[in-house]
């Protein structure tokens, strides 16, 4: 009786085509959007050498000036493309062009050209100004003690010293883009809301003329039900794993190497969405339409809180109001999937699990509070 | 033996009361028919019987058990056909059959012969594979029957299943309902329509605000109220003077006199008709068509609650 009971509403749902556009196909549609929005982001932050020239022979030359930014020159990281000439009118001429950013002149007074104020020219002053000081402050430690000298002072103020360490927390790199990507499963999650709000439409005899008769037939109201939900369950389940799947192989976005902890996620993910919906659908009194409605406004409310329209959003919620991330279940998902792809520990994933669980815990027996009675008092 | 049995049913919305100590006896093989107007409390009591809504007062027997909500051996004998359609629009005519019929009968094979007999039954052979979409509002309904008698219960209980529905599809229904009706089923019938109650009904309750106002057959109801004949005289003039002294015939009730149509209605067992063709002669008053009518369930209801059941 269970089998058929599951096997011919999971039929049913299959066919509702409405349901399955906004559960699977909006989520695919919106992560293919990010994706085209997105893409650039990271290689934005990335930075870039910059095109500059240096101008020599212009009689006193700067050696050490010239050596200095030849080797700035140099290797992956470098910090200049460079020209060199002799002509300034040729650097001129690179500069009207765009060719370069900038051009610096040695001598006794090193100069630096540009003909628009940026980034690339903020950076190329201050590398001027660093390397002034710098040569200004050995000139004076020179004259007033020369023994220093020999003491490797030379070698000492050449050397580039870090004083703050970078330190990597997880086996990943950051990576901003990512967690829009996560907010968008998260809401994919929480769309699963809607099959649950069908399940209860389907199951109170006050809310459709099907649900009546079904509650008319000798089967246990709770045996038809679970049957719904098991089916509703393994299609918010399918249509997760479809659309990480898409994103995964076919955008490219990176889940980091714990696989199973992420299909985990995913599976508490489509449960959590499920009692979302049994439960609000059963404490609200009005039609399916409104119903749905409620749905979609809480699950877009908390993914707008979880960054899904703006990055920073989580971060300010996290700070200013930090109850609130704990209490949407959007921001839940979303840190779970992010907690798996940026920290060795798991710390912060399994609050993060465990906080979706009683929510899913919570709302289920919510709904079994609302939908356990077998008369009504209207229909 | 009584099928079904409620005893001082008592059902409140407030202030309003639903049903007011009804109380409804259904006996083994009958057509029980239900009749009210709109908002009488047909639906809620059917709801009630069927322990799908909660009632104040009263008990609810059913094949001799008291209906609960679990009492599923008395459910598996009982087929509802609602008064919305209830059916699954992803499913197909033969899926929701068999959907609604696996509820009662899990065994496959048995399932597939009833499925196949309810389909004959509501003539939806062609339309098998046809989701209820496709379907018209005639189709529609029969579909929504057959989903609700396909498992063959004793007990078939359909709340006014003719309503939106074209004559030749209502035609199908009513002849379906006495077919059921052969084949050992005792049926409750509600409907507002009355030309339908007297058409298949073996047995009648008139109910309003929730009270039960006249019960018994057709024949036993029509015998309750005073008028025996309504005669309907189409006519293009007629004075006050006539109208007052065609009330005075022996025998005439009430006379009305509207849009060139007279309407009297007269006692049982007088010679009205041919007192009424005799004063038109002597008056010498020109008529049109003239035609007498046996009371009619409305007349019973206008008589006893002064409304139509219309209204």
């Amino acid at each position: 009786m269970f089998l058929q009971l599951f096997r011919y509403r999971l039929k049913c749902l299959l066919r509702d085509r409405l349901l399955i556009f906004w559960t699977l196909v909006f989520p695919i549609l919106l992560g293919t959007f990010f994706n085209m929005a997105f893409m650039n982001l990271n290689n934005d932050e990335k930075f870039e050498p910059i095109s500059a020239a240096l101008v020599t022979g212009g009689g006193a030359n700067d050696a050490i000036f010239e050596q200095t930014v030849h080797q700035m020159s140099l290797g992956k990281d470098r910090l200049f493309n460079l020209k060199t000439t002799a002509s300034k009118h040729q650097a001129d001429q690179w500069l009207k062009k765009g060719k370069i950013k900038g051009y610096f002149t040695d001598g006794p007074l090193i100069r630096l050209y540009v003909q628009e104020t940026g980034i690339s020219q903020s950076i190329m002053k201050t590398f001027a100004d660093h390397y002034r000081q710098n040569s200004s402050a050995f000139a004076d430690i020179a004259k007033a003690n020369p023994e220093a000298i020999q003491k490797g002072l030379l070698d000492d103020l050449s050397q580039q010293r870090n004083s703050v360490k970078e330190v990597n927390t997880g086996g990943a790199k950051p990576n901003n883009v990512l967690n829009y990507f996560y907010t968008l499963i998260a809401m994919a999650c929480l769309y699963g809301s809607f099959w649950g709000n069908k399940e209860v439409c389907d199951t109170q005899a006050d809310l459709s003329s099907r649900a009546a008769r079904l509650n008319l037939a000798p089967v246990h109201k709770l045996k038809l039900f679970l049957a719904g939900c098991c089916a509703d369950l393994l299609i918010i389940y399918g249509e997760i794993l479809i659309l990480l799947a898409f994103l995964h192989f076919i955008l490219g976005i990176d889940f980091g190497t714990r696989t199973g902890l992420v299909l985990l996620t995913a599976w508490i993910g489509s449960m959590l969405g499920l009692t979302f919906g049994t439960f609000v659908s059963a404490i609200t009194r009005k039609g399916e339409n409104l119903k749905f409605a409620v749905l979609t406004a809480v699950t877009m409310a908390g993914c707008f809180l979880a960054g899904m329209m703006i990055g920073d959003m989580k971060y300010l919620v996290a700070e200013y109001v930090p109850a609130l991330a704990w209490l949407n279940p959007a921001n839940l998902l979303t840190d779970a999937f992010y907690s798996l792809y940026y920290y060795d520990s798991l710390n912060r994933y399994l609050i993060n699990l465990a906080m979706i669980a009683v929510f899913t815990i919570v709302f289920g027996f919510g709904t079994y509070l609302m939908i356990r009675r077998r008369k009504y008092a209207n229909l | 033996m009584t099928i079904v049995e409620t005893q001082n049913l008592v059902k409140r919305y407030g202030d309003l009361v639903a049903l007011d100590h009804l109380s409804l006896e259904v006996k083994e093989g009958e057509i029980f028919g239900l009749l009210g107007p709109n908002g009488s409390g047909k639906s809620t009591s059917l709801n009630c019987i069927l322990s799908l809504l909660s009632f104040d007062k009263g008990e609810v027997k059913i094949f001799g058990k008291t209906m609960k909500p679990d009492a599923y051996s008395i459910k598996r004998n009982i087929g509802i056909v609602m008064q919305n359609v209830a059916v699954f629009d992803e499913l197909t005519v033969y899926e929701n059959i068999d959907y609604f019929c696996s509820l009662y009968v899990p065994d496959k094979k048995q399932r597939k012969q009833l499925v196949d007999e309810a389909i004959d039954f509501v003539e939806l052979g062609e339309f098998r594979k046809f989701y209820p979409k496709k379907l018209s509002g005639g189709l529609l309904r029969r579909l929504n029957i057959a989903c609700g008698i396909a498992h063959q219960p004793k007990l078939i209980i359909l709340d006014e299943p003719t309503v939106a529905v074209d004559p030749q599809s209502r035609n199908k229904i009513l002849e379906g309902i006495k077919q059921l009706h052969k084949q050992g089923a005792t049926i409750i019938y509600t409907s507002h329509y009355m030309e339908e109650v007297e058409q298949i009904c073996t047995q009648i309750v008139i109910i309003d605000k929730g009270r039960v106002i006249a019960s018994g057959t057709k024949e036993e109801l029509k015998a309750m109220i005073s008028m025996g004949e309504k005669i309907t005289v189409e006519t293009f003039s007629i004075s006050s003077d006539q109208m007052t002294a065609l009330r005075r015939l022996p025998g005439v009730i009430t006379a009305e006199y509207a849009d060139e149509r007279l309407v009297i209605k007269s006692e049982k067992e007088t010679n009205n008709l041919a007192a009424v063709l005799d004063f038109f002669k002597n008056e010498s008053i020109t008529f049109g068509r003239i035609y007498s009518e046996l009371p009619t369930l409305n007349d019973v209801f206008l008589e006893i609650t002064g409304k139509q059941l219309r209204d």
